[in-house]
């Protein structure tokens, strides 16, 4: 255990904390290989990989022989041939990630959310849980009752320090470092654990000898800035222990991205066309019940023997338009496919949102068809009906466009074709 | 260790006492099947209806996974795990 984090995981009495800035991160602990484990209780005690090419989450009793998210399978399977492999269900994660959110949710109402973890600012609340630590073991305790699951949970005085101090207790563990020992803490710490040290200036910092907090210390506020540009001043801050980044739920995600990966790999193009088409219907229904629009339009293919592609491109004005942002992406998949190499995993990403330009018609648009959101205002109506239908009946109520390919050729539940990798809203 | 989609529709004797839904038997045709242990639940909408989701053990030792339809009130045996 690092200077200064408290571990209380089992401590009957451990000190009450419950005045000035408090954040808490939770983090599940191996998420989606341990819904799985818990959905099949053959597999627990055993060592379970999801993914599909690569591993998307592996239990603990994986992870011992070595396999680390991110790994290609074939290497996971060299490493760990008893482990089981599942290509995974990222809807029933997201079920059991809700679960959990509403839950932290209950705590504070500002409540920031990604894939597996959550930032959650428990800052003047002391007065309603008494204190903060034991708002934590509730959290934990709670999550466990109701699905099953082991959630790690940090508490800290800033976002960065909260989720360094739950790196250090998982799995399933809890713990915080006390207000003032901020500083004591990073000092050891290796540089590349401050966020905002990536891959990139983790090199640079390496090249210049920077190896540790207390070595990025050194360096002049000025300097980092005319080395990192604005970011260095936030990075000379964090290096002290001050990070003063709010938790806020995301109103505008910086990027909608939904991708499959196919149980068969496939040249056919009418099928991957269909699931493009499949997937930039999922991406927007995101996007429309936002109220946002995409400019940015990404579009990547993973053949089986060989890297991933892709393509992107900016369009002219923003849209949350079907119409718009597939005939986009149709055009970006199209020189993807003429290597005629079997692709086994395509996706597609929106990004630089705006607001969505409401309901307000163009009055001067071809043809004299009012037009808004980037779209025809026929199509938007459509895509806006298509939505209601489907809000109320269920996505697969309504399959259209080239999506129709899909049926009978894809596996499908309540909520449209399996998809078979985690999407993201970031 | 696979997931078999089955996607067949059961009828199913449920305990739904304090607002907890816990399955008892499942009848598939002829067969009836009697649940050992719910290994985990899960909820999710379709629309506006709430879908119950269920893992459970047999008395078999089978994991099934079970749906409940909160709208047309109909249970649907999704998945049956089998080994290999």
């Amino acid at each position: 255990m690092d200077a200064g984090v408290r571990d209380v995981r089992g401590v009957t009495s451990p000190p009450v904390w419950s005045e000035g800035r408090a954040i808490l991160h939770l983090d599940i602990d191996a998420f989606f290989a341990s819904v799985e484990q818990i959905r099949n209780p053959r597999l627990r005690g055993r060592p379970v990989i999801v993914g599909t090419g690569v591993i998307a989450s592996c239990s603990y009793e994986a992870r011992r022989c070595g396999l680390a998210a991110g790994m290609s399978l074939a290497q996971a399977r060299r490493l760990c041939p008893d482990a089981t492999v599942l290509p995974g269900h990222a809807q029933t994660y997201r079920c059991f990630a809700e679960e959990i959110f509403s839950l932290a949710g209950r705590l504070a109402p500002s409540l920031e959310t990604y894939l597996d973890e959550a930032y959650l600012d428990l800052t003047g609340t002391g007065g309603i849980h008494g204190d903060f630590l034991r708002a934590g073991a509730w959290l934990r305790m709670e999550a466990l009752r109701r699905t099953g699951l082991s959630v790690s949970v940090g508490i800290g005085s800033s976002r960065m320090i909260a989720k360094l101090v739950t790196r250090r207790v998982k799995p399933d563990g809890i713990g915080f470092l006390p207000p003032g020992a901020e500083a004591a803490f990073l000092e050891p710490l290796a540089v590349s654990e401050i966020p905002g040290v990536g891959s990139v200036t983790g090199r640079l910092f390496g090249r210049l000898g920077i190896r540790t907090v207390r070595d990025l210390r050194r360096v002049p506020e000025p300097a980092l800035r005319e080395l990192l540009g604005p970011g260095g001043r936030d990075l000379h801050a964090r290096a002290w222990g001050r990070d003063t980044r709010a938790v806020t739920r995301r109103e505008i995600p910086g990027s909608i991205r939904r991708e499959t990966s196919f149980e068969a790999p496939t040249i056919e193009t009418q099928i991957l066309v269909g699931m493009l088409h499949y997937l930039t219907e999922r991406a927007l229904l995101a996007a429309r019940s936002l109220g946002i629009a995409a400019r940015g339009v990404h579009v990547f293919v993973h053949y089986l023997e060989g890297p991933t592609q892709a393509r992107r491109v900016t369009l002219e004005a923003a849209s949350s338009g079907q119409e718009r942002i597939f005939r986009a992406a149709r055009t970006l998949l199209a020189p993807l496919l003429q290597r005629r190499a079997a692709v086994i995993r395509l996706g597609i990403e929106l990004s630089g949102f705006g607001w969505s330009p409401g309901e307000q018609p163009s009055l001067w648009t071809e043809g004299g068809r009012a037009e808004r959101g980037g779209a025809s205002g026929d199509a938007i109506d459509l895509d806006r009906s298509v939505d209601r239908v489907r809000r109320r009946f269920g996505f697969s109520a309504l399959v259209r466009g080239p999506s129709l390919e899909l049926l009978e050729r894809v596996p499908r539940d309540p909520y449209g074709y399996v998809l078979r990798t985690p999407c993201l809203t970031r | 260790m696979r997931w078999e989609q089955l996607n067949e529709v059961v009828k199913v004797r449920a305990d739904f006492r304090g607002g907890i839904i816990t399955p008892l038997l499942v009848k598939r045709g002829q067969e009836t099947v009697r649940i050992r242990e719910v290994n985990t639940r899960w909820i999710d909408s379709q629309g506006r209806h709430r879908l119950c989701y269920f893992s459970v053990t047999t008395d078999a030792g089978d994991i099934y996974q079970l749906r409940f339809h909160g709208g047309d009130m109909t249970w649907t045996l999704e998945y049956v795990m089998f080994e290999g």
